[in-house]
C-alpha cells in the first residue's frame, strides 16, 4: 500500500461566494454550509463561524475536530463507511487542507466538555489554536435524545469536512509525502537487520458519547485486528467521543496519529514498522479479557520485537492498557506506552488506575488535573454556560468577567494519548 | 454465569428490574464502590469495571456495575480492580466533590451510565 499525501498549507479561511482554495487562502461559502447541515432535519438553526490562530476566540463546548481531505486518486473515498462506500483506503493520493479544519460545538449532555482558546495562555495547551477553523454551531431541534443528538453533529462534521476537502482537488500540494507499507514477509525481508515493531491502537469503545467508530462498524461490537495505516489517513476511524475532552481522539487526530507518522519516519533507518492493531475498550471484564488476549496474539503472529500502544480516556482503559501491555510482554515482545496521568492537582498521587511491574517504558501525556486560569475572550462561539459543569470544571469556575479556572482536563487535546500534544515528563 | 446489577442510577433500576436481579441503593458513587467491594470480599466476582465510562468519580452521581449474583472463592483481581477504583475515586473528591447537578444535568448522567451498561447486556438478556 503506497499513498501519497499532499498537503496545500492553508494559512487564513475567510468568507467567501465560492468555497475554494486560492493561494494558500480557504474561501467558504456560508450559505451552501449551513444548506448541507440543515438537510437533516434535527437541527433547527445552524451558525458557520470562523475562528484564527491569535484571535480573542473561545470555542466551546468542542464536540470534534475534523481535518478536510479529498482522495484524487485511488480506490474508495475519505471517511469510508460514513461518507463514501467501504472500498478499502490507504492507496492512492489524497489531498490535505493542512492548517485547516472543521469544529463541531452543541450540547449533547449537560455537562458537554471541550474548550479551544485561540489565544492566551490556553492556547499553547490545543493543538486546534494553531487551525484556521470553521465552526459549526447546531442548534437541536426540541426534545433530540442525546444519542440522535450526537450521531447527527458526527455526521454534520463530516459531511462539512468532506465538502471543504473537494476544494483541494485541483489545487497543487505545497509538499508531497509518501507512506508506503510492504506486505509483512516482503517488508521483513527487506530489513531484516532492523527490529520489526507495531503499533496498537486502543480505541474507545463504551457506549453514548464514548465510541470510535471503523470503516463504520462500532468499535465495540469488534475483535482486536490488523489495519494498514495508510487506512487512518483516508479516514477509516473516526471519532464519537465526546467525553474527557483533554485526551480523547478527535477526528483529526486518528487522521494525523503522530504514532504512525514518527514510526513511518523512523521506518528503514531505525526499526522495520511492519503493521498495526486496534483493540478496543469495553466496559466489561470478559470483554477486555478478549480483546488483549486478540491483540497479543496479533502481536505474536506477525512475530513482532516491539510494540507502542496508546491509550485512549481515563479510569476503566488504563485497565485495558495495562492488559494488552503484560500479556504482550509475556511474549516476549518489548511494549512502549503512551498514556496521560490524573495524578491530583499537586501532581503526587498515583496516576493511572491500573499498574504492573512490566510497564517498565512509558510516555506521558501530561497531568490532565493539573489547574489553569484562562482568561477573558473577546467573542465565544458556542456557549460557556456548561463551562461550571465541565470535567475539569467546577462550581464557580466561570468568574463574572468571563475567565474561567479549569483543569486541563477541560481543554480538547491537552494531554492527548497520542502525544499529539506539547506536554510530557522526563525521568533521569 | 449469573448477573446482578448493584446501581444508584433509577434509570437503570427501571429498565432492568424486570430482566435482571437490580440492587437498588440510593448511595453516593464512592458508597456504591464500597458496596460493591464488600460483595466481592464475601465471594461476588466483578464483571464490569467499576470506572466505567471516562465521565470522571467526582463529576457524575450515578454509578452501576455488574456482578455475578453467585458466591465463590474470593477473587483478587476483582478485590485489586475495585480497591484501585476506590482509590481513584477518593483521589478525585479530595480535589474536588460532585458538584449538587440541576435536574436536567443529572437525567444526562443517568442516560450516560445506563448506556454504558446496556451496550454490555443487550447481548445477555
Amino acid at each position: 500500500m503506497r499513498l501519497e499525501l499532499g498537503n496545500i498549507l492553508i494559512k487564513d479561511v475567510q468568507f467567501g461566494e465560492k468555497t475554494k482554495v486560492d493561494n494558500g487562502i480557504l474561501f467558504v461559502n456560508k450559505e451552501e454550509i449551513i444548506s448541507l447541515v440543515r438537510e437533516d432535519d434535527n437541527f433547527i438553526s445552524v451558525e458557520v463561524e470562523l475562528a484564527r490562530p491569535g484571535e480573542s476566540i473561545r470555542i466551546t463546548p468542542v464536540k470534534d475536530v475534523i481535518e478536510p481531505r479529498v482522495k484524487v486518486e485511488g480506490p474508495g473515498g475519505i471517511f469510508p463507511g460514513f461518507m463514501s462506500k467501504v472500498d478499502t483506503v490507504g492507496s492512492g493520493r489524497t489531498h490535505v487542507l493542512k492548517g485547516a479544519a472543521v469544529v463541531t460545538t452543541g450540547k449533547v449532555v449537560g455537562f458537554q466538555e471541550g474548550i479551544i482558546d485561540m489565544t492566551g495562555p490556553g492556547a499553547d495547551y490545543t493543538p486546534f489554536s494553531q487551525l484556521n477553523n470553521v465552526v459549526l454551531v447546531c442548534e437541536p431541534k426540541d426534545g433530540l435524545k442525546q444519542h440522535d443528538h450526537e450521531r447527527a453533529l458526527r455526521m454534520a462534521g463530516l459531511k462539512v469536512a468532506v465538502y471543504l476537502g473537494e476544494a483541494g482537488r485541483n489545487v497543487t500540494p505545497n509538499e508531497v509525502n509518501v507512506y508506503e507499507s510492504l506486505p509483512l514477509l516482503k517488508s521483513i525481508e527487506k530489513y531484516p537487520n532492523l527490529p520489526k515493531v507495531a503499533y496498537v491502537q486502543m480505541l474507545q469503545s463504551q457506549g453514548l458519547l464514548h465510541d470510535t467508530y471503523v470503516y463504520g462498524v462500532d468499535a465495540k461490537q469488534t475483535l482486536s485486528t490488523l489495519i494498514n495505516p495508510t487506512d487512518i489517513m483516508d479516514g477509516a476511524i473516526i471519532s464519537g467521543n465526546c467525553v474527557s475532552a483533554c485526551d480523547k481522539n478527535t477526528t483529526y487526530h486518528h487522521l494525523n496519529n503522530p504514532i504512525v507518522h514518527d514510526l513511518f519516519e523512523k521506518h528503514g533507518k531505525e526499526i522495520n514498522f511492519v503493521g498495526m492493531i486496534i483493540t478496543n475498550e469495553n466496559v466489561y471484564l470478559a470483554d477486555k479479557e478478549r480483546s488483549s488476549n486478540w491483540a497479543a496474539n496479533l502481536a505474536e503472529y506477525i512475530g513482532v520485537d516491539g510494540v507502542v500502544i496508546s491509550q485512549e480516556g481515563f479510569g476503566n482503559p488504563d485497565t485495558d492498557l495495562i492488559m494488552n501491555c503484560v500479556k504482550i510482554e509475556k511474549k516476549g515482545i518489548k511494549t512502549v506506552i503512551v498514556t496521560d496521568e490524573y495524578a491530583g492537582r499537586d501532581g503526587a498521587s498515583q496516576s493511572l488506575a491500573d499498574a504492573d511491574p512490566l510497564a517498565d517504558a512509558v510516555v506521558t501525556g501530561g497531568n490532565a488535573n493539573e489547574v489553569i486560569e484562562l482568561p477573558p475572550m473577546d467573542k465565544i462561539i458556542g456557549y460557556t454556560e456548561p463551562v461550571n459543569s465541565i470535567a475539569g470544571g467546577f462550581d464557580g469556575s466561570l468568574r463574572e468577567n468571563g475567565s474561567i479556572v479549569v483543569e486541563l482536563q477541560a481543554i480538547t487535546g491537552a494531554t492527548n494519548e497520542l502525544g499529539f500534544n506539547k506536554l510530557s515528563a522526563k525521568g533521569f | 454465569m449469573k448477573k446482578k446489577l448493584v446501581t444508584n442510577n433509577p434509570l437503570v433500576k427501571e429498565k432492568f428490574d424486570n430482566k435482571l436481579k437490580v440492587e437498588f441503593y440510593d448511595i453516593d458513587y464512592l458508597k456504591i464502590l464500597e458496596k460493591v467491594r464488600d460483595m466481592i470480599h464475601t465471594g461476588n466476582k466483578l464483571l464490569s469495571h467499576p470506572l466505567s465510562g471516562s465521565v470522571k468519580p467526582n463529576e457524575t452521581p450515578y454509578k452501576t456495575v455488574i456482578i455475578s449474583e453467585n458466591k465463590g472463592h474470593l477473587d483478587i483481581d476483582s478485590l485489586m480492580i475495585i480497591e484501585q477504583s476506590i482509590s481513584t475515586t477518593t483521589r478525585f473528591m479530595k480535589d474536588e466533590m460532585t458538584p449538587d447537578w440541576n435536574e436536567r444535568i443529572r437525567e444526562d448522567f443517568q442516560t450516560i451510565d445506563l448506556s454504558l451498561i446496556e451496550n454490555v447486556l443487550r447481548n445477555m438478556i
